[in-house]
């Protein structure tokens, strides 16, 4: 009798495996398979179906792609300006939003997601034609009289790395501060009361009470936000499409190029993700280390 | 019981029959079916649409099934099909640009049916632009549609600034640069655009019979006299505000329609674009390119983005696939007279023997601009061509872009644009 009967404990944890279970299978199948099959790929090389082993050939041959360098340039300095870019405004956003006193706040929230909701393509579309050579910022510019001829923003280096960062901060910084903004919500509105009763300052309140307690939640959106940045692609293809030159290209783009757009290399492809995945790791990891205060 | 059992036997005979009768069908439709991939529903499945008609007339029950993919679409899923070993996805029929039909045959070639032996009539195409399908003397596509370059130009705007159409006619790329700042300085047109340096480069370099690679399909980038003339004449239109760069298709065709830009320079295949615009008909004419001045070889004429039909090694029936090809693409006036308004010019020669080709278009200031893209089609000269020419345009718009942008010096950026493209090769 007394084999046959379940503990509650085993009976919970059947239960939660029987939940589980589903999307562990989905995942294994769609995404870790993939990935060992990228791996497996990442030390073949040829011309499109035609593929050899090389080894670790394809591993060193990134070190010496000038291309693949560059969009590695190209993608850190999107994650340098951009994911401090997005954390902070976010902030500044999601504490302005949390105001009891302010009125219309489901409208300003609205409109600062929005950016999020809108399909990529469609956003590189608006910005494409912002900034076009006879487009909004460049009538705006002329008319105040600081241009006088319009300037071909993604059509210069420098400016379309700025257009492409513009765009991308615009587009995730209401998703960022809708994080913040539910962060904010938890904190306990007594203690603030208690912190303006001991003569505190709304701005030292900010810096001790909700920075501190935000803490969590900017170290999850900081490793979200730089995962995304490492992975930039639509930006690079829809807006630029990599140009002029390649001073926009993104790791990511390049990759696809690879694949698809030149003369298809699939393992030298793998390889380079693989690359991606190891640095997304890494950087998670020290992030996650940096980030634990529990002793 | 018994009535159970018969009912079960009588049934089981029935779905048997229907199953028969289902694979028998369906045999027979593989046969007489085939399917394409290809973009564009008012060009190329409008003409596949004409061609199927025709074709049916003496084949009835023929078929085509038509299923819109984009190019960059086709590209892709051959390649994920091809490598996954799932061949079977693929179509009877896929539709490629010229400038990419050479490097996918080499990149998939067991996806593709050689077919030198079948009995199509190649000797009746222009052989520049057989060319583009041809691997080591053996056929694997089907040449279709012309993409003879033609430059279009505004005659009002030239007009104001003093010139007519024949000023810019037989001209030099040094006399367009010098007309084209007198027509900016005068009514402030530009006279070309495009989307970066892309298919200008390619054009030009075509113009002159030259390419990124010797016969013997060597790098010729660095030394390659054209590509270096091509550089110095780009940059400098560019920068004296003849020629403005685009970022995209839309604004590329926007700036045209809308009478910012008041010229254009590509296949024959943009006059539909240009048509676009109606308001403009009676004010554009066409004529010759603009000829590399001092370059072996050089021309007034160039070709730039037709298509070629492929046959997949999927194809359960490739003597009909070819059959189909040879009684209209490769044989039908009817065809080409009836798909000639949409811009698509034959490249099967004796289709311009129709007097559909003489007849003037009111768009183009009623030249007879048909029997024109006819006879400047016979003087493109054959361009040597490669797997790897999409990676060496590239690389060479990368170098035309650190000069105009970066003011790096052109041998330098050159040299960087052929190494990039070994360095590809090198896999």
């Amino acid at each position: 009798m007394k084999n046959r009967t379940i503990g509650i404990r085993q009976r919970q944890s059947m239960t939660g495996w029987a939940f589980l279970t589903p999307a562990v299978i989905l995942l294994v199948v769609m995404n870790f398979v993939p990935i060992f099959q990228a791996l497996l790929m990442s030390f073949q090389s040829g011309r499109g179906a035609q593929m050899k082993w090389s080894g670790i050939g394809n591993y060193l041959r990134m070190f010496k792609d000038s291309v693949f360098l560059q969009s590695m340039k190209n993608t850190g300095l999107y994650m340098v300006v951009t994911v401090p870019l997005m954390i902070i405004i976010g902030i500044l956003l999601a504490v302005l939003l949390n105001d009891p006193q302010l009125k219309l706040k489901g409208v300003y929230r609205t409109c600062i997601f929005l950016p999020a909701a809108v399909s990529l393509v469609a956003s590189a579309v608006i910005f494409r034609s912002l900034f076009a050579t006879d487009g909004f910022v460049n009538m705006v510019l002329v008319r105040l009289g600081i241009l006088k001829r319009g300037y071909n923003f993604l059509g210069h280096p420098a400016s379309a790395k700025i257009v492409l960062m513009i765009m991308r901060v615009w587009r995730w910084v209401g998703y960022q501060m809708l994080f913040f903004l539910s962060a904010l919500q938890n904190i306990d509105p007594g203690v603030y009361e208690a912190a303006k009763i001991d003569g505190a300052t709304s701005v030292q309140s900010f810096f001790r009470i909700t920075l501190p307690l935000l803490k969590p939640m900017i170290l999850y959106t900081l490793i979200m936000c730089i995962n995304s940045a490492i992975q930039v692609y639509d930006e690079s293809v829809n807006l630029t499409g990599g140009g002029p030159g390649n001073s926009t290209l993104a790791m990511a783009h390049h990759i696809y190029n690879t694949s698809f757009v030149n003369v298809p290399n699939f393992g030298y492809s793998c390889a380079m993700s693989m690359l991606i995945l190891v640095v997304v790791g890494v950087l998670t990891f020290i992030q996650m280390k940096a980030g634990d205060t529990r002793e | 019981m018994k009535k159970q059992f018969l009912a079960a036997v009588l049934s089981a005979a029935m779905i048997g029959t229907m199953m028969l009768s289902g694979t028998a069908a369906a045999a027979e439709d593989t046969v007489q079916t085939l399917t394409v991939w290809c973009w564009d529903p008012n060009y190329n499945i409008n003409a596949l649409r004409v061609a199927e008609r025709i074709y049916q007339q003496d084949h009835p029950g023929f078929t085509l099934d038509i299923l819109e993919r984009n190019a960059q679409e086709t590209i892709e899923k051959l390649a994920t099909s091809t490598t996954s070993g799932k061949m079977d996805e693929l179509p009877d029929v896929m539709l490629f640009d010229d400038t990419m039909v050479k490097q996918e045959l080499l990149s998939y070639p067991e996806a593709f049916t050689d077919l030198t032996d079948l009995g199509f009539n190649y000797d009746e195409f222009s052989p520049s632009k057989v060319a583009f399908s041809t691997i080591e003397g053996r056929n694997y596509g089907i040449p279709f549609d012309s993409g003879t370059a033609l430059a279009f130009y505004r005659t009002d705007v030239l007009e104001e600034a003093g010139y007519t159409i024949d000023d810019f006619t037989d001209i030099t790329w040094d006399e367009f640069i010098e007309k084209g700042k007198v027509v900016l300085e005068k009514t402030g047109h530009a006279l070309l655009n495009g989307m970066g340096a892309y298919n200008q480069v390619a054009i030009m370099l075509a113009s002159a019979g030259s390419g990124y690679f010797d016969e013997d399909g060597n790098l010729n980038i660095a030394d390659n006299k054209a590509i270096k003339e091509i550089v110095r004449i780009y940059t400098e239109m560019v920068n004296g505000g003849v020629y403005m760069e685009e970022t995209g298709w839309d604004m590329y065709l926007g700036n045209i329609n809308n009478g910012t830009v008041a010229g254009a320079m590509n296949g024959c295949w943009m006059m539909a674009s240009l048509q676009a615009a109606e308001d403009q008909s009676g004010l554009w004419a066409v004529t010759n390119l603009p000829k590399l001045d001092g370059i072996e070889g050089a021309t007034n004429y160039s070709s730039q983005g037709g298509s070629t039909w492929t046959i997949s090694s999927n194809c359960q029936n490739p003597e009909l696939a070819v059959d189909f090809f040879k009684s209209t693409f490769g044989g039908s006036t009817e065809l080409y007279d009836e798909i000639l308004p949409t811009g698509a010019v034959a490249t099967w020669l004796p289709a311009a023997d129709s007097e559909k080709y003489e007849e003037p278009v009111a768009f183009f200031s009623d030249q007879p601009v048909f029997s024109i893209i006819t006879q400047y089609s016979a003087d493109i000269p054959i361009f040597i061509t490669n797997a790897y020419d999409s990676s060496a345009r590239n690389a060479v718009v990368n170098a035309i872009t650190n000069v105009i942008y970066s003011g790096a010096e052109i041998d330098a950026e050159l040299q960087a644009a052929e190494d990039t493209v070994a360095f590809e090769m090198s896999a």
